[in-house]
């Protein structure tokens, strides 16, 4: 990795300079994450899970059970089994998601089943929770084949407001979603698609604003053609636009409609062939230095690879280009080296560079939204409002090329998003519950609010131990 | 090759509705067109690869392509027929038909017409292109005696079963394979 770092410099003492900060940073970010990882291990074998079910309900006494369960329980069931909808007023159902995954594509660790995703899901439930309110279940699956993932959340979804599809592999993730969504009565979600695309989205209108350029006359290219790319590009053309001012690349090149591999691109996976048909106007191919020559805007979304941009792609951009090199844990370039080769904005997919590019930003404000208005489905309508929302809470702190997007540390914008999300679910008549804006927003505010107040209290009361020093192997009684 | 035993197919030529107008122009293939038809008919080819092992595409498949086209050219049983785009891909070749028509001993009407390729670059699918093809390569092969049209493309292609399936074809002859 840092050889290759230094091969992304320019020439001359200050690129020798650069190079070697890009080479430190890439070394000390892989020693910090070894160390974290040595940490989280630890922690694991402490803690043995990050979320459990808690009692909301008093139980002053076990007769309070016959209100609790049978036989009192019975006539809610009744009063449900008369009004199905009735089970997101009479139950946990309206704050309740599933998240589920087979383990195909876990961050960067490719397919490792369902068991050793959990860890990875878990972590999720407790963002859902932290951050939305939302109780999320973390639901990794044993299945053979996509129609079976699919049946396997149809056959759970009676019990849940909201599903999160998470970590599964391109192009099967795109499919399931689909059908998903077209089966169910509630929101399905991909993070992988839907959030990085939506949060890439925010910080490009953003970036846009900034360099005094518009969507519809900007040339984009996208590298890389998996998941969030593909979304990201249905999201760009559904805001205006032009489809022949995108360009998409992967490994093979410039994606297009004549590209050798574009049959088997047909059968395969149908919504990259998609793209390639409905892009690239002006039929450009070749590799991606052809595809950004004179282009303003690079959203990389690739494989983590060092190198993959270089300066000199950069640099044949159109003049102040905008860079987003999301790769992670290591950018496809160097912050420092694509903005001495000339990017006025850059962002990256890392909390330790300004812009971090972020699904965090939207998953619990878009989930806090749609449950709130107990939504039937999330289209690209509402992903779109809650990216101009995170946009513009950026935007209400002051705009600048080091602040494109909130940062994590600006949770005031969450709620925000939310009532964005929910006033566009009434708007599209796909609300079960119609609230005005504000009443959104408060609600957004105190379930968001609620959560930390939750896991401070617990730890107050020691319900929750506190962390055990480094190297403490001690388990809770 | 003997163009009536190669196993053959047909790209995603599927049409959803007879537009208004067609955007190509059709006319009979020409020898000097064949440096052009012949990589659109190994794409052909190599996507057929992906529907089953055993139609694994030959490294000499460009001058195997080279020399059918020649034959078909010259052969009256055939028809190879040229799609050119249009507007900004004038006299472009973005498709292609070749067909045969065949003796059928045993059987009435006695001549088969039997599509072996369609395809078209993808830009002029979806387009009503592929249904206009197979009306004038069928009006072609009604020309040359065929009493019957055929098509032949790999089992596994439900995209072609679907587009014939809509325009009146059903099953009438399977051929099933194993390696020797």
């Amino acid at each position: 990795m840092a050889d290759s770092s230094v091969a992304t410099a320019p020439g001359g003492r200050e690129g020798r300079r650069r190079a070697k900060s890009a080479e430190a940073a890439a070394e000390r970010s892989e020693d910090q994450t070894d160390a974290l990882g040595r940490r989280s291990v630890e922690l694991s074998a402490f803690y043995q899970g990050k979320i459990e079910t808690v009692p909301k309900v008093p139980v002053r006494s076990l007769a309070d059970f016959a209100l609790w369960y049978t036989p009192g329980v019975a006539e809610v069931s009744r009063a449900i089994r008369s009004d199905p909808d009735r089970s997101f007023s009479l139950t946990g159902r309206w704050n309740t998601i599933a998240i589920v995954t087979d383990g195909s594509r876990v961050l960067g660790l490719g397919d490792i089943g369902p068991r050793a995703s959990l860890p990875v899901m878990e972590g999720k439930a407790l963002l859902f929770k932290f951050l939305g309110g939302v109780d999320a279940l973390p639901i990794p699956i044993q299945v053979s084949s996509p129609d079976q993932f699919i049946a396997t959340v149809e056959a759970i979804a009676p019990a849940f407001g909201g599903i999160n599809l998470e970590d599964i592999a391109s192009p099967k993730c795109f499919g399931i979603l689909e059908e998903l969504q077209r089966r169910l009565e509630i929101p399905v979600w991909h993070d992988d698609q839907l959030g990085t695309a939506a949060a890439t989205v925010a910080g490009l209108l953003n970036a846009l604003e900034l360099t005094h350029r518009s969507v519809d006359s900007t040339r984009t290219v996208l590298l890389g053609a998996g998941a969030a790319n593909l979304v990201t590009a249905r999201l760009l053309i559904a805001l205006g636009h032009d489809p022949h001012r995108l360009t998409l690349v992967d490994q093979k090149g410039i994606l297009h409609a004549e590209r050798d591999d574009v049959d088997e691109l047909m059968l395969r996976n149908p919504w990259k062939y998609r793209v390639a048909l409905q892009t690239n106007g002006g039929g450009r191919s070749g590799d991606l230095a052809s595809a950004l020559a004179g282009a303003d805007v690079l959203l990389a979304a690739s494989t983590p690879q060092p190198d993959t941009v270089r300066p000199a792609h950069v640099r044949a951009m159109a003049p102040g280009p905008i860079v987003f090199a999301l790769a992670n844990p290591v950018p496809e370039i160097w912050p420092d080296v694509a903005r001495s080769a000339g990017a006025a904005i850059v962002a990256t997919g890392r909390s330790d560079f300004p812009n971090q590019v972020n699904n965090s930003l939207v998953f619990p404000a878009v989930f806090r939204g749609v449950l709130d208005a107990r939504a039937r489905a999330i289209p690209d309508a509402v992903v779109l409002a809650a990216a101009r929302e995170l946009a513009h809470g950026a935007a209400r702190k002051g705009l600048t090329a080091h602040h494109l997007l909130p940062t994590m540390e600006e949770p005031e914008v969450f709620p925000e998003v939310a009532a964005a999300v929910g006033d566009t679910a009434v708007r599209l008549g796909i609300a079960r519950q119609k609230r005005s804006h504000d009443e959104f927003l408060e609600r957004a505010r105190a379930m968001m609010g609620r959560s930390s107040r939750v896991v401070r209290a617990l730890a107050r009361a020691r319900i929750i131990p506190p962390m055990p020093r480094a190297g403490r192997r001690r388990r809770p009684r | 090759m003997n163009a009536s035993n190669e196993p053959n197919a047909h790209a995603s030529a599927s049409a959803p509705a007879e537009g208004p107008s067609v955007p190509i122009h059709l006319r009979p293939a020409r020898p000097p067109d064949i440096p052009v038809l012949v990589p659109l008919l190994l794409r052909l080819k190599r996507l057929n690869e992906e529907f089953d092992p055993l139609l694994k595409v030959r490294d000499d498949a460009a001058e195997q392509a080279q020399q059918l086209l020649r034959a078909n050219l010259a052969d009256p049983k055939s028809v190879v027929l040229a799609a050119e785009g249009v507007g900004p891909d004038k006299d472009k070749v973005v498709g292609f038909v070749r067909a045969v028509v065949r003796e059928r001993p045993f059987y009435v009407p006695e001549h088969e017409g039997v599509i072996l390729d369609i395809y078209l670059l993808p830009l002029y699918r979806r387009r009503s292109v592929g249904e206009y093809l197979l009306r004038e390569v069928s009006a072609a092969l009604k020309g040359k005696g065929a009493g019957v049209v055929t098509a032949e493309f790999p089992a596994q292609n439900e995209i072609a079963s679907r587009f014939y399936a809509k325009r009146g074809f059903r099953p009438i002859t399977a051929i099933h394979a194993r390696s020797l």
